[in-house]
């Protein structure tokens, strides 16, 4: 029993160690885990496919601290968001907003779809059709023939 | 379907057209181009203080064009503008102000920078780059093109040919 006892402390104390282990995606200490957030969405200018949050870049460290600074100012996240599209224009967005030519890069996968659909339609339509035609084709005497052939017993071996 | 192929291929030859004729992806478009300048003043860089005061900035009331030319002292392509700005500077001093941000760089070696070229021209220090983001800039050397009245004419991203320069220059003082 008090082998037991030992086990569940060590079991816990492990559980206890493995909490608190800092989780490998946490921001440093110096922003809060918001600053981070708004920042993913946010384009480092000056770099390739690197996001405001996870570049060293002296402007994304800025960017940061900007937005650091206008979350203590209690603005929302969308006017954060604003005050660097206004600057940048929606360039700056991972995820640029659904209108004008970006709305067709939205829109096409459906429209892909809707037409690949209509195509099998098509073609499984014109499938079905003509296999109907080939049966209604053959004619009553036809039928009548084939089958008396099929059980004439001279053609049995 | 087949019937309609000449049809198919040309819409598809307009597609491709169209697609060569959109103006250069890597071309960065400034947001700014047509609307006021943000206005700003910054501590000048110690060798300008004597002549121009505590502070310049783009700002209401300067009666001149602005240049605004975006530098560091670690840029390499900086280095090979800032003779050229220089020079035109001389040249246009009366009618044109060219005006350098210095960002993301130390003092110590901006000065550094400034004597080795002995650029003439002012230089603001913004050390963190915020007035960079103010304008939407990507990098440095970054140049906005500001008419008399303080309307952004243009931005150009990386280093300033001698034509590009004199284009901008004529541009604005037209």
């Amino acid at each position: 029993m008090r082998r037991r006892k030992a086990g569940w402390v060590g079991w816990l104390l492990l559980l206890a160690l493995a909490l608190a282990q800092p989780s490998p995606n946490t921001p440093p200490p110096d922003f809060s885990p918001e600053v981070f957030e708004i920042a993913r969405e946010l384009r480092c200018p000056v770099c390739q496919g690197e996001s405001a949050a996870e570049s060293n870049a002296g402007i994304a460290v800025e960017m940061r601290r900007i937005i650091a600074e206008q979350l203590a100012q209690g603005k929302s996240r969308a006017e954060i968001r604003e005050f660097f599209v206004q600057r940048y224009g929606d360039w700056i967005l991972y995820e640029p907003p659904a209108r004008g030519l970006t709305l067709w890069v939205w829109l096409s996968p459906l429209v892909g779809l809707s037409l690949l659909g209509f195509g099998l339609w098509r073609y499984l339509a014109g499938v079905r059709a003509r296999a109907q035609l080939t049966a209604s084709d053959v004619s009553e005497e036809e039928i009548a023939r084939l089958e008396a052939e099929l059980q004439s017993p001279e053609r049995q071996p | 379907m087949l019937r309609f192929w000449p049809i198919l291929v040309l819409l598809l030859g307009g597609l491709f057209y169209w697609g060569m004729q959109r103006p250069n992806p890597n071309e960065l478009k400034s947001v700014l181009v047509g609307k006021p300048a943000p206005s700003f003043s910054l501590p000048l860089l110690e060798p300008y203080r004597a002549q121009y005061g505590p502070e310049m900035g783009v700002r209401a009331g300067l009666g001149k064009p602005v240049l605004l030319n975006i530098w560091a002292s670690w840029c390499i392509p900086c280095r090979t503008e800032a003779p050229l700005l220089e020079r035109f500077h001389q040249q246009y001093r009366d009618q044109v102000l060219i005006l350098g941000v210095n960002v993301q760089d130390s003092e110590a070696e901006a000065l550094k920078f400034i004597q080795q070229y002995g650029l003439t021209f002012p230089s603001v220090y913004d050390g963190r780059g915020r007035i960079g983001i103010e304008y939407g800039y990507y990098g440095v050397p970054e140049t906005f093109v500001i008419d008399r009245n303080g309307t952004v004419l243009a931005r150009h991203a990386g280093e300033l040919s001698e034509a590009q320069l004199r284009g901008y220059i004529e541009q604005v003082l037209r």
